[in-house]
């Protein structure tokens, strides 16, 4: 038995030193010359692909860049529990460390801290980081991408403002309620929220919002219920959903009661549902991660760089968007269309400036969502 | 505000809130009667959730799925068995690690297992499972057509009624049955139930089967009725909320429904007050806050039964 142990260990220390032999040795690319280059990117998801949501997002980009032969990716998982936090700085400190990459790309709101030690010990490696803007300008070397979803919450408050009144549309009432069930009452969801309240109060001044936060992201049946109540107690008839899994819950109510519509978050999720959430999903808000990295490698072939700055992406880089064909299309009146489209205009040429939940400048959230509290 | 509460609906949604936390909650009354802590209730419902929805859309049937479901919950429940008493872990620290395979672990599982199946690895099963294939609720014949309690007690999953039936059913078990005498003597002390001939690995193993088949139950409940599918993290603490139910209703299986309850009336209340426009982020705390008040009474209460009984004796002791 003890010789048996003796050789299996031996077994695993030769095995270990093969598999640290055969690490392969880093590609030497030093300079990277500006045109027509190759660039080495490696993906940092702190969570998990398979989100339907922005790490997907990123990748589906990424993987755009690579099919065009414009990027070599290496994408790094590194988990999204609280044991997998320590991982997430060690990561950073590897790929660093190693040089192997022109950039390194990370995200959401969870990384600024780790990103910005490691960035001040590596001042020559370039880093991406997307949703965030935490540390903006701290790092010559860091590019902070966000995403103007206030703008995006306007088109998406434009579209469910016209069609809560819409009564020829099916388990579409007469009372002009709309439903937004958030995740935190957080500056990024609220900024959704600032703008999803002015689209529909351009649109319908009467307008109520019934707004309910779930506290996490995960509690689906949570959401559900507060769904559920906005249904039956204040006849919500379309209710986006901006939390994460949780929001699908919103769907959920409005499938169980038959009486209401569900707008989806971040990705197209008509997609993404079984049939019977399909059908009832009027449209989905789109936070278009992927874009906003294509942009910024075109940008970089055509020069322009933006390191040490924030850049806030928005309707005209293809940053947010809105879902227009399936549904949309087959349930909006033309009148909604046009008025959707004169709305994404009127934000595109700069004629209307929608407020914004975060930093400077920011509007009293409070005072907003009482404007359009449903009467008790 | 009392036209708000007053309202069928309202005492419906109590009874939807609380099945899933009741049915972990007879789970941690049996384990603790036997003197076992089941920590690992919350990661034991999460994996029967999973499979339990998995298998309802291989299967095309609900019956299978919570056949699976129940099975799952039995079997995380044996293996946390296995390494607390065989192995002898500590079962707190076991109930923790299985807590953790129910929250990274699914995820990991439900990743290699939709690859597979399914061509792509899918983070949920939301875009798997339909309305059809959902536990269905049930209309109670003549209940129903009763006014205003009908609309309260009828309607409701299948599920929620196998709930409220599991309370009594467990009360039997433990109080009426000789295996229900053994898992309290096994509890109570282990030492002198060997030493009648009972076996306590046995009886141990018996009470932490039974309460992973109520977490596999409340897991069904969460991910082919409340919610369709399984997602990350979705039972989102219910398993927790059932210990401290447990202990607020003193273990028994009738007062902790009680405790469930009173969580699920606080939770539904919070939901309702929110509806008039009061912000939602005042009224997400009430649940806990009635659940520690809940302890605070709970705990007072005890103290004076036993000083009471401290002082009786006292007295006698004089005489």
């Amino acid at each position: 038995m003890k010789k048996f142990l003796a050789l299996a260990l031996a077994v695993i220390m030769a095995l270990t030193l093969i598999a640290c032999g055969e690490k392969p040795a880093p590609t030497p690319d030093p300079d990277p010359a500006p045109e027509g280059n190759v660039y080495n990117v490696v993906y940092l998801v702190n969570g998990n692909l398979g989100d339907k949501s922005f790490f997907d997002s990123a990748q589906a980009g990424l993987d755009t860049l690579k099919a065009a032969g414009r990027i070599k990716l290496n994408t790094i998982e590194m988990g999204g529990l609280d044991q997998d936090q320590p991982k997430w700085l060690s990561t950073l400190y590897e790929v660093s460390e190693s040089g192997e990459y022109d950039f390194v790309i990370c995200g959401t709101y969870q990384m600024p801290d780790k990103l910005k030690e490691v960035a001040t010990k590596y001042p020559d490696q370039k880093y991406i980081i997307f949703d965030d803007n935490t540390y903006v300008g701290e790092n010559e070397n860091v590019l902070n991408l966000t995403y103007r979803q206030n703008d995006l919450g306007y088109v998406v408050g434009t579209f469910a403002g016209l069609m809560t009144t819409d009564t020829n549309v099916a388990n579409i009432n007469e009372e002009a309620v709309l439903g937004f069930v958030g995740g935190v009452d957080s500056p990024v969801i609220n900024d959704f929220l600032v703008g999803y309240i002015t689209g529909a109060k351009a649109v319908n001044e009467n307008i109520k919002v019934d707004v309910r936060y779930t506290n996490d992201y995960v509690d689906t049946a949570k959401a559900k219920e507060y769904g559920l109540s906005m249904i039956n107690d204040n006849k919500c008839d379309i209710i986006w959903g901006v939390a994460g899994n949780a929001g699908n819950g919103a769907a959920e109510a409005a499938l169980e009661t038959g009486k209401a519509w569900f707008i989806g978050v971040d990705s197209d999720q008509e997609l993404t549902f079984g049939a019977d959430l399909a059908a009832l999903t009027l449209t989905s808000g789109l936070k278009n991660i992927g874009n906003s990295l294509i942009w910024f490698f075109d940008e970089l072939d055509a020069g322009r760089t933006y390191w040490g700055t924030e850049v806030s992406l928005g309707l005209k880089e293809g940053g947010v968007g809105i879902v227009k064909d399936k549904n949309f299309a087959k349930y909006a009146s033309e009148a909604t269309v046009a008025a959707v489209a004169a709305a994404e205009q009127a934000v595109l040429d700069g004629s209307v400036v929608v407020p914004t939940a975060i930093g400077e400048g920011a509007v009293d959230i409070n005072a907003l969502r009482d404007s359009v509290k449903v009467a008790g | 505000m009392l036209k708000l509460f007053l309202t069928p609906d309202f005492f419906f949604s109590i009874l939807r809130i609380s099945a899933p936390i009741l049915f972990a909650t007879l789970g941690a009354v049996v384990g603790e009667k036997a003197g076992v802590s089941n920590i690992g209730l919350e990661g034991t419902m999460m994996v029967a959730a999973l499979f339990g929805s998995l298998s309802t859309y291989w299967s095309g049937s609900w019956v299978v799925g919570l056949l699976v479901a129940l099975i799952f919950g039995v079997l995380v429940s044996m293996l946390m068995g296995f390494f607390a008493f065989n192995l002898k872990t500590d079962i707190i620290l076991t109930g923790v690690a299985v807590n953790m395979i129910g929250s990274g672990g699914t995820l990991f599982l439900v990743k290699v297992i939709t690859n597979i199946t399914e061509g792509k690895p899918l983070a949920s099963t939301t875009s798997l499972i339909t309305k059809k294939l959902q536990i269905p609720a049930v209309e109670i014949p003549l209940i129903k057509d009763i006014p205003i309690l009908g609309d309260i007690l009828s309607g409701h999953c299948l599920l929620t009624y196998v709930a409220f039936i599991l309370v009594f059913v467990t009360w039997v078990l433990l109080y009426k049955t000789p295996l229900g005498l053994n898992i309290r003597s096994v509890g109570e002390n282990p030492n002198a139930a060997s030493s009648v001939g009972v076996s306590v690995l046995r009886i141990k193993y018996i009470a932490i089967g039974f309460s992973g088949l109520m977490a596999g139950f409340g897991g069904a409940f969460m991910s082919m009725y409340y919610a369709m599918g399984w997602s990350l993290d979705m039972v989102a603490g219910r398993g927790f909320i059932a210990l401290a139910a447990q202990a607020m209703g003193a273990g028994e299986p009738f007062g902790s429904m009680l405790a469930v309850l009173v969580f699920g009336f606080a939770q539904a209340a919070g939901i309702k007050i929110s509806s008039v426009g009061i912000d939602s982020n005042l009224v997400s705390p009430i649940p806990y806050v009635v659940t520690i008040l809940g302890l605070v009474i709970f705990a007072l209460v005890v103290r004076r039964r036993v000083k009471r009984q401290h002082s009786s004796a006292a007295l006698k002791a004089t005489e």
